[in-house]
Parts: structure tokens; C-alpha cells; sequence
């Protein structure tokens, strides 16, 4: 009897467990399993996206880290950007959850407006910053050329650090008076950064918020008659309770930066100059026509996306 | 008493300091909306000319009457909105649903699914349009709403997975031993214990899911191509021409597609807040 | 990047035409056509195949946007029509224009078109017909031959047989700014290529910045460029080059390049166009910041809606640079917008003669529009047009030889490669040696 009840009891659980996971796992299959599966198998064949394709093995693996297609460069750019986000963006969303969930006058008014950049769509945000980096009448400029260092505005010397980059170029490039902010290579990634690191803050803020709020109030309590400080109940209360959501953050941030597209497609139209996997990846697809070598990208990028979650994953792990 | 007057000295400097790094971040985080707004109200020439920054010159009202005459904003404002909500709701509906089976339901192999699940982030989007258009025609559902919601549902369900199993991982296991005791099956102590208090996780997820799909573009224009379904977002597209593109107007679209989310943004983060701290039952 | 850009070598005029087809296997053709002002306006029956008493249903997929300056002529002309074809139950959507090209591609990929659907010619409808998405439009154009010469097909004709309907055509223009022409003691466009440079000169001197470009859109840059090869080498060689008929390896051509090169290390170019947009740097131009503004002649209808800069701009043709190789009259430009029927269409023949009657309407209101130059012959009354594009239509009724623009009439890869090249030239990576090299090497 006992051992028809937990055999019983054993099937309902698979099947309690099948059905509480269905709803997602068809979603994931149809969605997104299915489409991984083509994109390999798209990746070895030679194929412009819509006439007959012929199998070339990894043909196309090769060919996405030569010159022309530049793979290389642009996963290095998505990795910094990786690594400013998890310690710069995720710090200052961090500091600003911390600040607020301690309960300050305001609180809720600053929480909403620093959120309010996340609900704006990328193609103001692009606009926007197109504005403040335009050459010599934007905003970066007029307040740069203003801060004088030495008699030299801080412009100036970004202008001339250009040029004498510029000077190394084989044929010699008449020098730039402004900086063109978004239109050479040495300042635009880091432009494309600053709004996209900008943007998200509030979003990280609003999930580590979250995460403060649910730390019980008696043990701040508690460790407030303790003596402790602000910073010590951060560092030993807090901190510790919402590392489940840090370790979200952190992999949102860091998967969210390898796949980047959106805002440098805006302010970087020109291959080359500011190249990250996914931009890369569009313009062997839809311009260059080769859907096999884009697909290639894409199954790398998923590798690679996937590689970094697990690592996250593990280091939190161990730190328990 | 020397002391302690010192440290009130220190703290009051101190909070007039994180007030104004506070202020700063407010005014900068005030600024793109202030901007969207001006921008909404000028012609090309002061858009692209010397003015880029500043209130318009010449306040260009028509340009919201030349956005909303175009197509038909109200009913992309409304198909918008129809897939947004449906996507969320199934979101949530799936995503809690197997964060439970993750985190609360003890069975092999649930380490492997979880990581399953986690390669849904890994996904670059663009790469699955021709692999997801043609699994859309096979299904015969093309031009139509579920079109959209499934496969936004699809994108955003890894990290509704995600942040469940962040929040339902704190909720304590004596709250469903005790349920069970209680005698609540499985699916009554997931419907009457868990989803109650994963309040914070469903605003989170929500939020979260919304921004993935409402301004979603690159699906919305190829899976649909009929009028009648057109998003927000593709309708706006629709504002800019082959060689000219009149950018007042788009602006206004802009503001109208996004001040709506700002005000109900507004509006629902007390309870939105409110929620996360409604999740604060643990310990 | 924006499509605009076209094959086929064609003669405006009543002059022989050599066309140049878009694959590279194709053969090439002469034939012999006028450009007659033909005064009756045919309209094709096309009731033939409708089943009784059941309407035809057709939908068009279009990037007419209802801001984009074809869009009336796409609704005169849908409406004028489709009065006439009351049996049709036509419909059309209308797609922003970068985004459609991902949507086009993906639908003929996945068999899903419109039985209508606008395309660009040459290389990109060419991919489609290879992949026999595309309806042959041989028997529908048959009808109305008398009306649209054969050297205006040359873009959409592959391996002999006829794919797309063409509505308008553009070429680059050389817009200059006669108010800064004028304060450097210019009355007019400088007619020879060292007049023109002693004019920039004098506008350097002058602080006046010569070119606007946009470096953010390598296709504006090659605006400049293939003129200036063009130019020095002459449309036959450029063409068979572009066509993947002759190798990049061309020493002539590296010089051109150098030439081009060498506007920009003189100081030419506003630098700071590197990091700006096309819609950015005409804003400038139209805000008088340039001289001379190249690029296509689509801008005319732009220009001529501004009542107080139209005075100011004049239009004329890039100066010859190699007078042994090169004369007036060669021209970077053509049919490059174009319509075609789905192969999969269930009425693809109805549809093929409903689309050389609406191409030729689009046409026809696009010109008055001054949207661009006809295709179709002009049989109608045109006094009205701008005259901006009246001065463009008398460039071209004198031209002799037609350049397609590279990054249309190469295949996508290829066009990719060059594009990167073009880019590095501009940015004064590499000489006009380096370029045809690595072009050479990345084109066979």
C-alpha cells in the first residue's frame, strides 16, 4: 500500500512537474530552440538568404575572424563593454538601490525619474545623444572647449591627440579642428558606450531596489542599536540578502553587452568604426548577403553568451 | 556632546552632498524627456541648425496633427498595447509557473533545466528573424497578433525565468511543508502561497517584458504586413521617407507613443513599489 | 546606405543605347530604340483572366511612406488605376525603407510576397530572380514597348528576359551654392575640372567649406567618387569593372581614386562630416555651410519646396578630368526604383500588365513631382516641373553613356567589400594602389 501510495505519489509529481514547466518549454522550443538549430545549420552553408546553398563545413567559422569581416575586433568591444557595465553601470545602480532603499526623503520620486530613461525608446535616446555629440556646436563639444587646462581646452587636446594619431596614417589626413565625435574610430566606441551604460541604469536600480526592500526591516533594526554604520549594514546585511538579484544583474549586463546593437546602429552607421558581434552580424546578413557567415556569428555569439552565464553563475555559486 | 554635534555636522554635509549628486542624476535623467519634447515641436532646420538643444523658435504644433494624421496612430497605439499585455501576461503565466517547477519541486535534472532556460539570453534577435518568419508561416500565423506576442513571449521569458527564481528562492521552504500539511496540493500551494508573494518578481517582470516588446521593431515589420496589425513602432517608422525625412513629426509620434507609458509608469510605481515591499515577507 | 543607385548604360535622346544587364553571365545587348514622344496612352486590357463576375485581389508592398515625397505619386496613380480597373480589388502597404529591405529578403526567402512588391535593380532584384521568386514580365511588356524604351529594362533584365517595372530614375548631380559661388567671383558651376579646383581653392581661401559629404554614409562618399573616376577614366571602363567584367586592378583607376584622394587631403571636405549623417549634411548645405553638394537628383524636389534656398542652388554635371578618356554627358545614374510580380502570385499576369500601367502613372506624377526624371516616355504636359529637375532632364537628354552606381550593381558582397574600401579611402587608410588591390583580391 505505502509503496503505491509514494509511486503514487512519484508520478504525480513528473507529471505536476511536466505540466508546471510546458507553457515555457514549448514557448523555448518553437521559438527558440528551433531557430538555434537552423542557425547551425545555416552556418555551414555558403547561402545569401533567399537563392540555393551549398555546404562549405566551417568554412564560414574561418572566414568571420579575417579582415573583412572583423569578428575579432568586435568581440573584444562587446567585452569591454561587458566589463564596464558589471563595474561601473552595476555599481552606480547598486549605490543609487542602496541610497534610496534606505528611506530618504523623496524616495519615490527619485526612483521614478531615474527610471524614466528605460521607458524612453532607443530611437530617442539615438537622437538625442546624436545632438550632444555633433561636431563642434554639441553639447560635448561647446562644454569641453570650455574647460581650459593649462590654457587648452580639454577639446583642443582630444583634437590634437586625434591628429597625432591621425599623422600615422599613410597618407596624410588634413587635421580635424573639432572632434568628430561619433566619425573616427578613436572616440566612438567609448561614445557609444556612455549612453548605453547611462540608459540601463535604471532598470539595474529598480531590480536591486527590489532586492533592498525585501531585506526585513528588523535586521537593519537590529543592526543599527548595534552601533553599526550605513555602510557596515550595507556591506553585511544588504549586500549578502540580494546577491541572488546581483548575480541577475550582472548576467543581464554582461549577456545585454555582448548582444548590444541597437543604440550603436544609431550613432555608428559605418562598419569598422565601432563594430560589437551583433552589428557585425546584421551587416553580414541583411547588406553583405551572407546569411551563412552571419549565421556563423550568431551560433558563436550564442556560445558565447552562454559560456559567461554559466561562469557568473559558478563564481556566485562558489561565493555561497 | 562635542562629538556628537560633529557628527550631525558631518552627516548633514553629507546628506546635502548625496542630495545634490541626487539632483544631478535627476536633472540628467530629466533631460532626454524634456528634449523628446522640444524636439517634438521644431522643423528640420532647427533640429539639424544652431538650435539642437534649446526651446523651439517657432512652436511647431502640427507637427502632432501631421503625426496622428498619418496612418493610424490610435489603432497602433491599441494593437501595441493588445500584444504588449498579452506577452506579459504569458510571460508571467509561464515564467512563474517553471521557475516553481525549478525551484520548489524537487526532481532530477532540474539544474540542467535551468540552464536550459538560460541559454534564452544568449540569443541575438536578428539572427532568428528568417528562422522565426518561417516557423510563423508553417504555423500559418503570420499577420497576426500572436505573431508578435508569441515570439516577444518566447524572448523575455529566459529573464522572467531569471528574476522568479531570484525572488521565489527566497520565499522560505517551511511556508510549502507547511502547506502541504496543511493539505494544499501542488498547484494549490503554487496559486495560493508562491504567486501571492512574488509581487515583486511580477512588477519587475512586467516592466521588464513591456520594454522588450513595445518598442520592439525588426518582428513587428516583418511579420506583419497588413495595416490592421501595425505596432507603434513600425507606424512611426512609416514617419521618415527614402531621401527626406521630416523629423518634427516623428518626434511628436515619439511623445505620443511614449509619454502614455510615462504616465501610467508614474502613476502604478507607488504600487509598483508598493510591491517590493510587499515581498519583504521572509526571514 | 541608401539604394539609389543603377546600371545600364542608356541613352537619353534618340541615340542608340548600349544596355548593360545586371548578372555577371548575362550577355550583353545593343539595341536600337527611340525615345519617342508617343501622344496615345494605351490602356492594357487586362480584364482577360478575371473569373466571372469574381473581382482580382492584388497587393502591393510599396516605401511610399506617407512621408516620403513618391508618396502622392503612388496614390495618384493607384487611384487613377484602379478607376479604370474597377475588377480589381487592389491593396498596398507601405514600409519604411531601410526596414524593407530586411522584410523584402525575408519574404522572398520565405515565399511570402505580395503578388506586387517594389525592389531595387540590378544586383538586389537579381538575387530574387535567381532564386525564380521573380515573374517574368517578357509578354506584359510587349504591350506597352512603345512607351518605355528597352535601355530604361536594362536594369531589371536578366540573362535576356524582363523583370521589373522601372518608375522613375535618378543620377548624381553637382549642387552648388551660387551665393558662395558668387562672393569667390563665380557666376557659374566651373565647367572644366581645373576651374573647378582654382574655385575651391578660392573658396578655402575664403573660409567657405567646398563639399559637404556624410563619412557616417559610405554611400555619400562614393557619390563623389565614382564622379570623379568616372571622369577620369571613362563610364566603359568603370562599367565593366562595376559589371565584374574587368578586374579592379586598374591602373587608371588607382589614379582616379588618388585624384579623389587628393580633393579630400587638400582640405576639401568639412571634417566634420566624418561623424555626421546625409540628413545632417544637407541640412548644412541647405543652411549655406557648403559650396557643393554631390549627390542624387531626388534632392530637386527638396530644394525646389524651400522658397529661400531654391534662388540660390544651381545643378550641373561633374567636370571631365582625363578629356582623352572621359567627356561630358558620361553619367553616374538610371532606373534604379523598380516594381516586379511574384512569381507565386496567383494572378501573376493580371498582375504584370495592372503593374506596367501603374509604374508608368507612378512614373508620370513622380516627374511632375520632380521626385526624378521619367523612365517612361513623356507624353504629357511637363511645363510645371521644378527647375531643378528640368535643368537634370536637359543633362540628361545630352548624355552619352550611363554609369551604374557600384554598391547596386554589385552583388551584396561584393558591394559590402567595396563600401569598406571606399570608406578607408575617405578615411586616408589607404591609396588608390591599395584600393584596386584588395578590391581585386575580394572581387573575382
Amino acid at each position: 500500500m505505502e509503496g503505491i501510495k509514494l509511486m503514487n505519489k512519484k508520478i504525480t509529481n513528473r507529471i505536476n512537474v511536466f505540466l508546471f514547466l510546458l507553457p515555457a518549454l514549448v514557448l523555448f522550443l518553437v521559438i527558440l530552440i528551433i531557430p538555434i538549430g537552423l542557425s547551425g545549420y545555416y552556418s555551414l552553408q555558403e547561402w545569401n538568404g533567399i537563392g540555393a546553398m551549398k555546404f562549405v563545413g566551417i568554412e564560414n567559422y574561418k572566414k568571420v575572424f579575417s579582415d573583412s569581416v572583423g569578428l575579432g575586433p568586435a568581440i573584444r568591444n562587446s567585452i569591454i563593454l561587458a566589463i564596464l557595465s558589471t563595474f561601473v553601470q552595476l555599481p552606480v545602480s547598486l549605490g543609487l538601490a542602496l541610497l534610496l532603499g534606505k528611506g530618504i526623503k523623496g524616495e519615490r520620486i527619485f526612483l521614478s525619474v531615474f527610471f524614466m530613461p528605460v521607458l524612453i525608446s532607443t530611437v530617442v535616446i539615438g537622437q538625442l545623444w546624436l545632438k550632444i555629440y555633433y561636431p563642434e556646436q554639441g553639447m560635448l563639444s561647446v562644454l569641453l572647449s570650455g574647460f581650459k587646462i593649462g590654457g587648452k581646452s580639454i577639446e583642443d587636446g582630444i583634437v590634437s591627440w586625434i591628429n597625432n594619431m591621425n599623422a600615422k596614417l599613410p597618407i596624410p589626413k588634413p587635421p580635424y579642428k573639432n572632434v568628430p565625435w561619433l566619425g573616427n574610430q578613436y572616440t566612438a566606441l567609448a561614445c557609444c558606450f556612455i549612453p548605453i551604460l547611462w540608459q540601463y541604469v535604471g532598470y539595474h536600480m529598480l531590480l536591486l531596489y527590489a532586492g533592498v526592500k525585501s531585506v526585513p526591516p528588523e535586521l537593519r533594526e537590529a543592526a543599527k542599536i548595534d552601533g553599526a554604520t550605513d555602510g557596515q549594514i550595507n556591506k553585511y546585511i544588504v549586500i549578502p540578502q540580494i546577491k541572488p538579484i546581483i548575480k541577475i544583474c550582472v548576467i543581464f549586463a554582461v549577456t545585454g553587452s555582448l548582444k548590444s546593437f541597437d543604440l550603436i546602429y544609431v550613432l555608428v552607421a559605418k562598419p569598422k568604426v565601432a563594430d560589437v558581434p551583433s552589428t557585425v552580424m546584421y551587416n553580414e546578413m541583411f547588406s553583405a548577403n551572407n546569411y551563412g557567415t552571419g549565421s556563423a556569428i550568431a551560433v558563436m555569439l550564442i556560445v558565447l553568451c552562454f559560456v559567461f552565464a554559466m561562469i557568473i553563475s559558478a563564481i556566485f555559486k562558489k561565493e555561497d | 556632546m562635542d562629538t556628537n554635534e560633529s557628527i550631525n555636522k558631518i552627516s548633514t554635509v553629507g546628506k546635502i552632498v548625496i542630495y545634490v549628486v541626487l539632483g544631478i542624476w535627476t536633472i540628467v535623467n530629466l533631460f532626454p524627456i524634456y528634449w523628446m519634447f522640444t524636439f517634438s515641436l521644431k522643423g528640420n532646420d532647427e533640429i539639424f541648425g544652431d538650435n539642437m538643444m534649446g526651446l523651439p523658435r517657432h512652436w511647431l504644433w502640427k507637427n502632432y496633427a501631421s503625426a496622428m494624421g498619418t496612418g493610424n496612430m490610435p489603432l497602433y497605439f491599441l494593437n501595441s498595447t493588445i500584444v504588449a499585455v498579452a506577452t506579459i501576461a504569458i510571460v508571467l503565466i509561464a515564467a512563474l509557473m517553471a521557475t516553481f517547477a525549478i525551484t520548489r519541486l524537487v526532481w532530477k535534472g532540474r539544474e540542467m533545466m535551468n540552464r536550459f532556460f538560460m541559454l534564452g539570453l544568449t540569443i541575438p534577435i536578428h539572427s532568428s528573424l528568417l528562422p522565426v518568419f518561417l516557423i510563423l508561416k508553417k504555423l500559418k500565423m503570420l499577420n497576426s497578433y500572436q505573431s508578435l506576442f508569441i515570439p516577444y513571449a518566447a524572448f523575455s521569458l529566459a529573464m522572467g525565468i531569471l528574476i522568479c527564481s531570484g525572488f521565489m528562492g527566497d520565499i522560505p521552504k517551511d511556508l510549502d511543508e507547511a502547506a502541504t500539511i496543511d493539505g494544499c496540493g501542488t498547484w494549490k500551494t503554487f496559486f495560493l502561497i508562491i504567486v501571492p508573494l512574488m509581487k515583486p518578481a511580477v512588477s519587475t517582470v512586467g516592466i521588464y517584458t513591456f520594454l522588450q516588446c513595445w518598442n520592439e521593431l525588426m518582428f513587428a515589420n516583418t511579420f506583419i504586413s497588413t495595416g490592421k496589425y501595425r505596432t507603434l513602432p513600425v507606424g512611426i517608422q512609416a514617419l521618415s521617407g527614402q531621401h527626406t525625412t521630416d523629423w518634427g513629426p516623428i518626434g511628436a509620434a515619439l511623445v505620443i507613443a511614449t509619454f502614455p507609458t510615462l504616465l501610467v509608469y508614474i502613476f502604478l510605481s507607488k504600487r509598483i513599489q508598493d510591491s517590493f515591499i510587499a515581498g519583504a515577507v521572509k526571514g | 546606405m541608401k539604394m539609389k543607385k543603377f546600371a545600364s548604360v542608356l541613352l537619353a535622346g534618340a541615340m542608340v543605347a548600349t544596355m548593360a544587364g545586371c548578372t555577371s553571365d548575362d550577355t550583353t545587348t545593343t539595341t536600337t530604340t527611340d525615345t519617342n514622344t508617343n501622344t496615345t496612352t494605351t490602356t492594357t486590357d487586362t480584364n482577360t483572366t478575371t473569373t466571372d463576375g469574381e473581382k482580382t485581389n492584388l497587393t502591393m508592398w510599396c516605401i511610399a511612406t506617407e512621408s516620403d515625397s513618391n508618396r502622392h505619386s503612388y496614390e495618384a496613380a493607384i487611384a487613377d488605376v484602379t478607376a479604370a480597373h474597377p475588377e480589381i480589388n487592389f491593396t498596398w502597404e507601405a514600409f519604411e525603407n531601410e526596414s524593407y529591405k530586411t522584410k523584402i529578403k525575408a519574404a522572398v526567402a520565405a515565399d511570402e510576397m505580395p503578388d506586387i512588391f517594389f525592389t531595387w535593380s540590378c544586383a538586389f532584384l537579381g538575387d530574387f530572380v535567381d532564386a525564380g521568386r521573380v515573374y517574368c514580365l517578357d509578354d506584359a511588356y510587349a504591350k506597352v514597348k512603345d512607351e518605355l524604351p528597352e535601355s530604361m529594362m536594362g536594369n531589371s533584365t536578366y540573362n535576356g528576359k524582363h523583370y521589373g517595372v522601372p518608375l522613375t530614375m535618378n543620377i548624381v548631380g553637382l549642387f552648388a551654392n551660387m551665393d558662395l559661388l558668387k562672393s569667390v567671383g563665380y557666376d557659374d558651376i566651373p565647367g572644366t575640372y581645373e576651374d573647378f579646383i582654382a574655385c575651391c581653392d578660392a573658396l578655402k581661401a575664403a573660409d567657405i567649406i567646398p563639399f559637404g559629404c556624410a563619412g557616417k554614409e559610405t554611400w555619400c562618399v562614393t557619390e563623389y567618387l565614382e564622379s570623379v573616376i568616372e571622369k577620369s577614366v571613362g563610364y566603359e571602363a568603370l562599367n565593366d569593372i562595376f559589371l565584374a567584367r574587368a578586374s579592379w586592378a586598374n591602373d587608371d583607376v588607382a589614379a582616379a581614386v588618388d585624384t579623389f584622394q587628393s580633393l579630400v587631403v587638400n582640405g576639401y571636405f568639412d571634417p566634420n562630416g566624418d561623424g555626421l549623417s546625409n540628413d545632417e549634411i544637407k541640412a548644412n548645405f541647405m543652411a549655406g555651410k557648403y559650396a557643393f553638394y554631390m549627390n542624387g537628383t531626388w534632392n530637386c524636389a527638396d530644394f525646389a519646396a524651400n522658397e529661400e534656398f531654391f534662388p540660390k542652388v544651381k545643378v550641373g554635371e561633374f567636370p571631365v578630368i582625363n578629356a582623352d578618356k572621359a567627356t561630358l554627358g558620361q553619367l553616374i545614374g538610371g532606373p534604379s526604383d523598380t516594381l516586379a510580380v511574384a512569381a507565386s502570385s496567383p494572378n501573376a499576369a493580371v498582375a504584370a500588365d495592372f503593374t506596367f500601367e501603374l509604374g508608368r502613372l507612378i512614373c508620370k506624377y513622380g516627374y511632375l513631382d520632380g521626385c526624378g526624371l521619367p523612365a517612361w516616355a513623356v507624353n504629357y504636359d511637363d511645363s510645371e516641373v521644378n527647375g531643378l529637375t528640368k535643368t537634370v532632364a536637359a543633362i540628361t537628354a545630352k548624355a552619352n553613356g550611363y554609369v551604374l552606381f557600384g554598391d547596386t550593381a554589385m552583388a551584396a558582397d561584393d558591394a559590402d567589400a567595396y563600401l569598406k574600401e571606399v570608406a578607408m579611402v575617405y578615411g586616408c587608410e589607404v591609396d588608390g594602389k591599395t584600393f584596386v588591390e584588395d578590391l581585386a583580391a575580394a572581387i573575382r
